[in-house]
């Protein structure tokens, strides 16, 4: 298997893709690549997976038109999944897949040892934040670390500096207020182990885990109204700060600092509402690669709950 | 003879280690892991954090640095000198929370033992004996494992694992500090925000806000069943007094130190007025977090009393947010 991307390479427009028909808005709107999850083993939820005959059907329709698809397995498996999971892994190659995405540290080592020629990528879950993960994700064996659109473009710059790995951003995504892959709240709160039929009973799928939710299914208890106690008192109702960000009013100074995959969250945006955000981004790529501007967009606002950041 | 465990908590700046009785604990994580604002948080005063490393050795315990759970590019060049000077002041170990720090403190310090902490989303074997080939020597697996995988975890890999046996439970990081919003409201300034009494409710449940971070509301508590603990070869234990005064450092530890050795002794039976004590400490009640394979709040064990909650009845009667279906 050839390596996916390389550095020198325009940067990669890469989409979600959480049905068929998501796929093939999307490839159709001129995303380079696209990833989609696999039933019961990636963060996206069940609804946004693919069964193995839509993954083989996604693949040859995207290969067909000279693009990249990439498998998301970002769950963490427990033990006994996880020589289920390799066996997977190594069926998945055999169809073809342009690399596959991961969560586990362990996982991702023992991938890379036994398929050295697998692009691996390190997934947001990872919650890579500066340039010694992408260093650390990169000596385990990763292609490319997933970095969140939260960062600025210097800290970009300095990740793509990093040799012998890619630096992907999930620049369309969701900012919550627990940074992605360090929350264990919905699990707090509730956790139903449900059994994942393909492991024929000898695994769970642990709802309201998000490393560990197969169906990647959380309770989102964290959109929800809170009352904010303070010593002993109650003084406010209250949402913990989230927002949407899609900045791409700056993908000029992202793309300027180096960075090689342009990726958007959205597995379970609907095949009409996802076409309209690869197309926009598809065109600020190619504005930026005929060294035009890209062309400006009104930013989304800003939810009343949003914070400050003082650091 | 040697001392079958070790008992330790966490202490975040001097003012704090200045005011607490170490007497029950046998080691000390210094630092706090959220904020680099947190008030005079020993890993951005470099002075205080040799003074902190020296009494701790003075009173005869083990000095352990800790590390930012969620650092950003900017952390990191400070950082890298708090774990130098963590090795210059003879720190026994530094703890690690994020996996680029790992890579940098193995690197730069290659023999200096590295506990794993919490927030470094240990979930299996297989991560574990990543993070040994870079210098772990310790690892407290991610909070959602339960015994049994925890188990499994330390008996592939042969490192310890360190478990939270009470305390408030970490539950998320931000990078975001939301309390600053009330700056003008209640009439505080960061740092002094996040030293209040803060939850957040929803309907009968609770957590307890840090600024930048999320802990239980309910306290782990797993005085029940230490004797399980021990016979599953387990003898690194964390309080977990972070966000705690020095009285529930005390005192809870007081609690525990003598459960732990009366455990290890092999004598079974609670007392009483541990009960009290940790009943007394823990507003929203009692949880045994993760272990027993349930949600995080759940309490197993034989004092149902143990989940009482001074959170229910006032809460019932404002807001119930649950019985409203706003809860999915």
């Amino acid at each position: 298997m050839a390596r996916f991307f390389s550095r020198a390479a325009r940067p990669i427009l890469l989409a979600p893709a959480g049905s068929p028909d998501a796929a093939k808005v999307a490839l159709q709107a001129g995303a380079d690549a696209i990833y989609v999850g696999l039933k019961g083993w990636s963060r996206g939820g069940a609804k946004s997976e693919l069964t193995s005959e839509e993954l083989l059907d996604t693949l040859a329709a995207a290969h067909a038109q000279g693009r990249k698809l990439q498998v998301a397995l970002n769950t963490i498996p427990r033990q006994s999944e996880r020589r289920y999971l390799v066996r997977r892994v190594e069926e998945l190659i055999g169809l073809g897949i342009d690399g596959i995405i991961v969560n586990d540290a362990g996982l991702m080592a023992e991938l890379h040892t036994r398929y050295p020629e697998l692009r691996i990528t390190a997934s947001i879950g990872c919650a890579a934040m500066n340039e010694a993960d992408v260093a650390f994700y990169r000596d385990l064996g990763a292609d490319a670390v997933v970095l969140p659109g939260t960062l600025s473009a210097d800290e970009l710059y300095a990740a793509a500096q990093v040799p012998e790995v890619l630096i992907e951003v999930m620049i369309h995504m969701v900012e919550e207020f627990i940074v992605l892959g360090k929350c264990w709240m919905p699990s707090y709160y509730r956790l139903n182990a449900t059994p994942l039929a393909e492991l024929h009973g000898e695994g769970n799928r642990l709802i309201g885990s998000m490393k560990r939710g197969g169906a990647g299914v959380c309770f989102k208890v964290c959109e929800h109204p809170w009352v904010l106690s303070l010593n002993g008192q109650d003084v406010a109702q209250r949402l913990l700060p989230s927002r949407q960000i899609s900045p791409i009013n700056a993908l000029s100074d992202i793309l300027d600092a180096g960075v090689d995959v342009v990726k958007l969250q959205g597995r379970s945006l609907s095949p009409d509402l996802l076409a309209p955000i690869v197309g926009r981004y598809r065109r600020a790529i190619d504005a930026w690669e005929g060294g035009g501007p890209v062309p400006a967009l009104q930013e989304l606002p800003l939810e009343p709950s949003w914070t400050v950041s003082r650091r | 003879m040697t001392q079958p465990f070790e008992l330790n908590t966490t202490i975040s700046n001097l003012r704090d280690l200045h005011a607490s009785d170490l007497s029950l604990y046998d080691a000390i994580y210094l630092g706090n892991i959220t904020c680099r604002l947190y008030e005079a948080n020993l890993l951005e005063h470099l002075g205080d954090l040799r003074d902190a490393i020296a009494t701790v050795k003075a009173h005869g315990l083990k000095a352990y640095v800790t590390s930012y759970a969620a650092p950003r590019n900017d952390f990191l060049p400070k950082l890298a000198k708090a774990m130098a000077v963590a090795v210059e002041a003879g720190a026994d170990a530094v703890e690690v929370h994020n996996l680029g720090v790992l890579k940098i403190v193995h690197e730069a310090h290659p023999g200096l033992p590295i506990h794993v902490g919490g927030f470094a989303n240990v979930y299996t074997d297989a991560g574990a004996e990543v993070l040994k080939q870079f210098g772990a020597v310790r690892i407290t697996p991610n909070y959602e494992l339960s015994l049994e995988e925890i188990g499994q975890i330390h008996q592939q890999v042969g490192l310890p694992m360190e478990l939270l046996v009470h305390g408030k439970m970490p539950l998320g990081i931000s990078d975001h500090c939301f309390l600053l919003e009330y700056e003008e409201a209640w009439g505080m300034k960061c740092p002094d925000l996040c030293q209040q009494d803060l939850f957040l409710k929803q309907g009968d449940w609770a957590m307890k806000s840090v600024g930048k971070g999320v802990l239980s509301g309910k306290d782990v508590c797993m005085l029940e069943h230490l004797p399980r603990l021990v016979a599953e070869g387990h003898t690194r234990f964390r309080i977990e007094t972070v966000s705690e005064s020095p009285e529930y450092r005390l005192e809870v530890g007081r609690v525990y130190r003598e459960a732990l050795e009366r455990a290890f002794a092999g004598t079974d039976g609670v007392e009483e007025r541990w009960w009290t004590t940790l009943r007394r400490h823990a507003r929203i009640g009692l949880c045994n977090g993760f272990y027993f394979g349930r949600s995080g709040m759940e309490y197993l064990g034989v004092r149902p009393d143990a989940v009482a909650s001074a959170l229910r009845r006032p809460v019932a009667e404002t807001t119930d947010y649950q019985a409203q279906g706003a809860i999915r």
